[in-house]
């Protein structure tokens, strides 16, 4: 799994869902999770955690600024592809850290990705997964 | 508010143990002992009703005294205003339901309570049948009523519902809690299932070798807090296959298998046999009505 540290900036609460900013690095991340700061004890502003996601929700593009839904998103520069039959996973060194994606080879193909391009790594909001 | 202090020494399949527990309950709320066989949460139901003595320790129900080891009070069984339902019925065979249940009136008892509590249960159709006719549903929920004539301040239920399959469960659990409320009862309960506690208690004590291991509402002491994913279990990996650039890892979760996909990095730190948790953000799995 990806993991990324950051700290707590604003916590916006309905109900039971929380939309949570984080500031890793000085880019800002939001997860949103089915806790509130009265059921999650971890949840305050200014609180170093971890944002957890799975390789394969990571989404790759090389435009530098992708016209799409997805906030959460760090450029990077691609260290190493490792290629497989359907899919193959490529690491990524960003702002904030290592990060690994798995993509399908066929998409690999298509954007012509390359060991040293410059890509746009994003995931989405309700798939980060937040710990302690 | 219902204060229980209990300490004695168990023979237990390990040797001694001693069990040592401080329980107190508010009027009106279900709790439940959770644990493993053997930790000595029968032995603490059996202590309340009397059945069993207990070395030191003190019960006090409403502010009167059941048990005092150093005052030396201890109620009879008899004088105890409990009513507990076992696993096995404990029925009398040659008695019809109605008969089992006006067996277990006080002497000068008002009748009336027999019928409500059939009414209750939902057995006014098979009251005149003798327990061989019924079903285990159907007699727990008549050892149920049975165990309420005496409007009793503390209802205690020993793993009452593990005989029966799972759909039997959810009603005998649903009358469980009727009764609770009519009668603004204090309700004890000793189950195995986590999903029946989170349903059924409003406190959960897990009880471990005697002693209790942790304490609060079910959904707090059952989840873990550590990650935010809200779909997660625990499991043990039971397979490991590398798949392309990825693994795909079989979890035994429960009696159900799972596949999670994972990476060299996560493997390395695994082996077959591990206890893994596995987690899952809320909002990915689909849910599907079955039939």
């Amino acid at each position: 799994m990806n993991s990324i540290k950051g700290e707590i900036v604003t916590i916006q609460t309905n109900g039971s869902l929380s939309l949570v900013t984080i500031d890793s690095n000085g880019i800002f991340f939001s997860a949103i999770i089915i806790e509130t700061p009265n059921t999650a004890s971890y949840l305050k502003i200014g609180n170093q955690i971890k944002m957890i996601f799975k390789e394969t929700e990571v989404i790759i593009d090389k435009n530098p600024k992708p016209t799409i839904s997805i906030q959460n998103r760090v450029l990077g520069k691609i260290l190493t592809i490792t290629k497989g039959e359907l899919l193959s996973k490529l690491t990524i060194d960003t702002m904030v850290g290592q990060l690994t994606a798995i993509i399908t080879s066929d998409a690999l193909y298509k954007l012509q990705l390359e060991v040293g391009n410059t890509v746009t790594t994003m995931i989405k909001t309700t798939e980060i997964m937040l710990s302690e | 508010m219902i204060h229980i202090a209990l300490q004695k020494k168990l023979i237990a399949a390990n040797g001694e143990m001693l069990l040592d527990i401080d329980i107190s309950i508010e009027q009106g709320k279900v709790v439940t002992l959770y644990g493993d066989s053997g930790a000595g949460k029968t032995s603490i139901l059996r202590m309340i009703a009397g059945l069993l003595q207990a070395d030191k320790g003190s019960i006090t129900i409403d502010k009167h005294i059941w048990l005092d080891t150093d005052q030396r009070i201890c109620l009879k069984p008899q004088q105890r205003k409990i009513g507990f339902v076992f696993q096995e019925y404990a029925l009398f065979p040659n008695m019809t339901v109605k008969e089992n249940l006006l067996f277990a009136l006080e002497k000068g008892q008002d009748k009336h309570i027999v019928e409500e509590l059939i009414d209750i249960v939902e057995l006014g159709n098979l009251q005149h049948r003798k327990p061989e006719y019924l079903s285990g549903g159907q007699k727990q929920r008549v050892a149920l009523a049975r165990a309420m004539v005496r409007k009793p301040k503390i209802l205690m239920l020993d793993e009452p519902l593990s005989a029966l399959d799972s759909k039997m469960r959810a009603k005998l659990q649903d009358y469980i809690l009727r009764i609770h409320k009519q009668y603004n009862l204090t309700t004890l309960l000793i189950s195995h299932e986590i999903g029946e506690v989170i349903k059924m208690s409003d406190t959960v004590y897990v009880i471990d070798h005697g002693r209790i291991s942790k304490q609060g509402n079910p959904i707090d002491v059952f989840t873990t807090k550590h990650i935010s994913g809200k779909f997660q279990f625990s499991g043990e990996i039971v397979q490991i296959i590398k798949e392309d650039v990825i693994y795909i890892v079989t979890i035994l979760i429960g009696t159900n298998f799972v596949k999670i996909i994972a990476q060299e990095s996560e493997i390395e730190t695994m082996t077959i046999g591990d206890n893994v948790i596995v987690a899952s953000k809320a909002f990915n799995p689909l849910l599907q009505k079955i039939n």
